[in-house]
């Protein structure tokens, strides 16, 4: 039997959580900036390291320009994950990080809350490293939607704690 | 199904499906959605899955989805979706918004797209600061290492014009002094423009003598243009103050400036220079100073990149320059909140008009003119010991040899401050020339220990003149501060470095 699970992208607008979204489910990536509205659903099949299927049902959503409290709260209803998307360049999009994570994890316990900081092919990793360490910034994976860096290993990684 | 309550560009299309807690599709009217009978909602779209949660644990009854993306094939609809859940069936009802929902995101992608736009530009202006910040940093410290061999360059020129040469290696030792005299003004420019740019250049107040100032340039370029054949004529309006209040510094660099290039580019007629006063009120006055020259002038395309950096235009080509002096000038009269422009016709000449705002004491008697005073050695039968506290062999060398060809001094090296300090206990010195940046302990640490550890007054009182490539208009200040008596900056004139010695030595034996 397949598993469903369901995984809801969150996130400033512009940092790339749709490229991540594309990436992961289609292999693909554009250059060009297109506003999501509302929420896209895709499913994309994971295979398991112990054999089983898991159903990974993408919610790409619509980015926030202040609090993750701004999002809808049906999105995130049944959710299994939460992946919080920053981008690493632009300060805005992390700056209430903290005060959002504690947000979700108050109103949503049980959900598994994974942070993301994208766009890792502008700068260099050891630089944003020290950088969001002397922030006080906490994060789970640096990735490049564009280069497809670490987007893969995040996923599967993510499909093994969510079915755990 | 539609509804006709709605404005009719959003017209609305209705679909009502209703589910069993088994995702079957039990009823539809497939308006938009071309969805059969008894096949799963699932399958449908992947939307749909979230109505497991539901199923697994009934007690929602309605919810509202606003703005959900269900595609149909190659068509993407945008949908709110409502879900009734009652106890033996679920509704889904479809809200198609398509068009409404697209005219916004018109306006949400503009604004967005803004707003990273303005970031993008923050981002590349950031980096374009940071990468000149490094580079101005980078200019300063290259300073240092090209000014000590440089020093080595035009001290070692100057003690082999005093050597019996041939008229051919007399002019060529004359060229080599030339040309590194023109290297070193290369390196002062290029600080000067790293300066301005990392906004660390200060403009000073501080009384100077205008008179002497003026008369400077009269008696200058009187010379260069006697040399070069043509006219100079300067009028300068009597009523202006003896002494004034400014940064004598950078009023005789703006002007020096531009009269070395009025001369530059003038081959026959003649150069003016006219001061003028524009006004006076209480001790504040604004002056006028005009460069004018019958020189080639400048082309009228080329004027507005004239005070850009590194400008050099086709006609300038045959003429030595570096292309940074009147960025320099311009930067320098906009510290001081002055003006500039230029008037030019090629061929007939060229006009610089800076306009620059001094001030004045009101009370105070002008004080009488200061010219630099003699000093002799005390006694001219007795050599001099000298220490000189270097550690780069190529200088220590140099000194040495200027020293040495006087005939009156006796030169001990010390590598640092610690061997110095050790020196200094076993042999008096009449006087100490200390390198700034020496290795182990700097010229600062060791003149603080000379100054402070020593009951010995032969010691702790001996005159101390420091000595630094690293030109700074504070080095002076930093080394009289620190307990030395002097400054020299490198690369330095040979006649200023006997100077000063002479000068150290002679008023401590007046003491």
């Amino acid at each position: 039997m397949t598993l469903s699970k369901k995984v809801v992208l969150l996130g400033h607008f512009g940092v790339g959580k749709t490229s991540l979204f594309r990436r992961f489910v289609d292999n693909e990536f554009s250059e060009e900036y297109k506003v999501t509205l509302g929420v896209q659903i895709k499913k994309k099949v994971v295979a398991l390291p112990d054999g089983r299927e898991l159903s990974m049902i993408m919610w790409d959503t619509e980015g926030h320009s202040d609090s993750v409290e701004d999002t809808r709260k049906s999105y995130l209803l049944g959710s299994h994950a939460f992946i919080y998307v920053f981008d690493i360049t632009r300060e805005e999009t992390y700056k209430h990080l903290n005060q959002d994570l504690e947000y979700l994890t108050k109103n949503y316990a049980k959900v598994i809350t994974k942070v993301i900081g994208n766009k890792l092919d502008l700068v260099k990793e050891k630089d944003v490293v020290a950088h969001l360490k002397e922030e006080n910034i906490p994060f789970d994976c640096l990735t490049s939607a564009k280069t497809n860096k670490n987007v893969q290993d995040f996923f599967s990684e993510l499909a093994v704690a969510i079915t755990q | 199904m539609k509804n006709d309550t709605l404005p009719l560009q959003y017209h609305q299309q209705v679909q009502v499906t209703s589910v069993s807690y088994q995702g079957i599709i039990e009823n539809t009217d497939a308006t938009l959605f071309d969805w059969k009978k008894g096949t799963s909602i699932f399958d449908a779209h992947p939307f749909f899955e979230m109505l497991r949660s539901f199923m697994e644990t009934p007690g929602t009854e309605a919810l509202q989805f606003p703005c959900i993306h269900i595609e149909n094939g190659k068509d993407d609809f945008i949908c709110d979706v409502s879900i009734q859940i009652n106890p033996d069936i679920i509704t889904v009802i479809l809200f198609d918004y398509t068009t409404k929902y697209r005219e916004v995101n018109q306006i949400a992608q503009q604004k967005n797209e803004s707003i990273l736009r303005s970031r993008q530009l923050e981002l590349n202006n950031q980096y374009l600061l940071e990468k000149e910040a490094f580079k101005n940093s980078f200019i300063a410290n290259i300073n240092h290492e090209i000014r000590t061999p440089l020093t080595s360059i035009l001290g070692f020129v100057e003690v082999l014009e005093k050597t019996k040469l041939s008229f051919e290696q007399e002019e060529l030792a004359r060229i080599i002094k030339r040309e590194s005299k023109h290297l070193n003004a290369l390196i002062d420019d290029m600080i000067d423009i790293s300066k301005i740019e990392s906004g660390t250049l200060k403009i000073v107040q501080e009384r100077f003598s205008f008179e002497e100032l003026v008369r400077g340039f009269e008696e200058t370029y009187s010379k260069v243009a006697e040399e070069k054949g043509i006219a100079f004529e300067s009028d300068i309006e009597d009523n202006i103050q003896e002494y004034l209040i400014g940064d004598r510094t950078r009023v005789y660099q703006i002007l020096n400036n531009l009269l070395n290039n009025a001369f530059k580019f003038t081959e026959e007629g003649k150069v003016s220079f006219i001061v003028s006063k524009n006004y006076q009120r209480t001790n504040k006055l604004s002056l006028t100073f005009k460069i004018e020259d019958t020189g080639f002038g400048i082309l009228e395309e080329n004027i507005p990149h004239l005070f850009e950096r590194f400008t050099r235009f086709e006609q300038d080509k045959q003429i030595s320059g570096t292309g940074l002096g009147l960025a320099i000038v311009k930067n320098l009269v906009d510290l001081q909140n002055g003006e500039i422009k230029v008037e030019s016709t090629p061929d007939q000449g060229t006009s610089f008009i800076v306009k620059l705002p001094f001030k004045f004491e009101v009370t105070k008697k002008t004080a009488p003119e200061r010219k630099k005073k003699k000093y002799t050695l005390p006694d001219t039968k007795k050599k001099f010991r000298i220490l000189v506290v270097e550690d780069e062999e190529i200088t220590q060398y140099l000194i040495m040899k200027v020293l040495i060809t006087q005939g009156t001094f006796f030169v001990d090296i010390a590598i640092n401050g610690e061997e110095a300090i050790s020196y200094l206990e076993r042999r008096a010195y009449d006087l100490i020339l200390m390198d700034l940046s020496t290795s182990k302990q700097d010229g600062f640490q060791t003149t603080h220990m000379i100054r402070n550890n020593y009951g010995d007054k032969f010691i702790s009182q001996i005159p101390i003149i420091g000595f630094s490539g690293r030109a700074d208009e504070n080095a002076r200040d930093k080394c009289i501060r620190s307990g030395m008596d002097d400054f020299i900056a490198k690369p330095f004139e040979q006649e200023d470095l006997i100077y000063k010695i002479t000068k150290q030595i002679a008023k401590k034996a007046a003491d």
